[in-house]
């Protein structure tokens, strides 16, 4: 299975200031996730809960094979981390910023596991409203991120579960709650 | 100085959108039939104009004038058609609607996942860009001349 590969913007495609292969993205991820839903729909006519389940499971599991491989090529040239905060402020900084084009504008933790992460202008929620309209289809295009930021942590070595919250686009909430080894 | 109204058509004859900011005299039938009216004419000035020409053509039409104000239009390489209708002192909108085309519609509506291109668009974000962005032009004011 193949994954999408980040390559840092080559002269040729720079001719608008480096957006081409972020817009080839943007476009790309779209048609992933509705293809995914075209695809659990096409066996009966509506889709119930359980089906939304699955479309939003297959899109973080296509999000945590890309984060793992990202996050081993964003990782090459960094020291290791001292400890779980160190690599939570690096997923907000460094890793935003390379993945999602600006930092986490909050970070909060209950000092057990637990860390909730602000970006107030997601950059995969932009697009789609200013406010409240079709907000009930935000979880769809969460889905992969919230992947994408499990599979980075998990080949750092903290294996997580990440869920994400939208109460008005583009801001929205990611949860990660670290999962102690029993 | 003013903008008095905006639609969009898609290639098949679609009313995408269409928006009045201040428009002083209604048509005096449905908003279907008008915009039927509107693109059936359009249609016909491309036809007329291209046969027309006694020498060969580039963009095509651009604009026609009244004595109370002047249609601009757009059309993209992808079928989309943009109208501006404004008053006189408006010579030029060609960069107007090639803007409202890549900044607006292309970012808020092509990159939209919800949106589809081919039915009426909904966006309230773009709604609200657009209106901003027409109130913000340099040849718009909210009294008409």
């Amino acid at each position: 299975m193949t994954y999408v590969n980040v390559i840092p913007p080559s002269p040729e495609l720079s001719i608008y200031g480096g957006m081409a292969d972020e817009t080839l993205f943007e476009f790309l991820h779209m048609e992933i996730v509705s293809h995914v839903y075209k695809e659990q729909q096409s066996s009966k006519g509506t889709m119930d809960n359980k089906d939304r389940a699955v479309c939003v499971s297959v899109l973080e599991g296509m999000g945590f094979r890309v984060g793992q491989g990202l996050i081993e090529r964003l990782t090459r040239d960094s020291p290791s981390f001292k400890d779980e905060l160190d690599i939570m402020k690096f997923i907000c900084k460094d890793f935003w910023t390379k993945v999602f084009r600006r930092q986490v504008d909050n970070l909060r933790t209950n000092h057990q596991g637990t860390y909730v992460l602000q970006d107030n202008k997601f950059n995969l929620l932009t697009q789609l409203s200013n406010g409240k309209q079709y907000l009930d289809q935000a979880p769809k295009y969460l889905a992969f991120s919230c992947g994408v930021v499990r599979g980075a942590l998990s080949n750092l070595g903290l294996e997580s579960v990440v869920t994400a919250e939208v109460s008005v686009m583009p801001s929205c909430k990611f949860q990660v709650v670290i999962q102690k080894l029993p | 100085m003013t903008v008095h109204n905006l639609y969009i058509f898609d290639r098949n004859g679609n009313c995408l959108y269409y928006n009045e900011w201040n428009r002083k005299k209604q048509a005096g039938i449905s908003k279907e039939e008008e915009f039927k009216l509107m693109y059936g004419m359009l249609f016909s000035i491309r036809s007329f104009v291209s046969k027309m020409s006694p020498l060969d053509m580039k963009e095509g039409f651009l604009s026609f004038q009244t004595s109370k104000y002047r249609l601009h239009y757009y059309e993209t390489p992808s079928g989309l058609k943009f109208v501006l209708n404004t008053d006189l002192s408006v010579t030029n909108a060609r960069d107007t609607l090639q803007h409202i085309y890549s900044n607006l519609y292309v970012e808020l509506i092509v990159k939209n996942p919800v949106c589809a291109s081919t039915q009426t668009l909904e966006s309230e974000l773009f709604s609200s860009c657009l209106d901003a962005f027409i109130r913000a032009l340099p040849y718009y004011s909210p009294r008409a001349a």
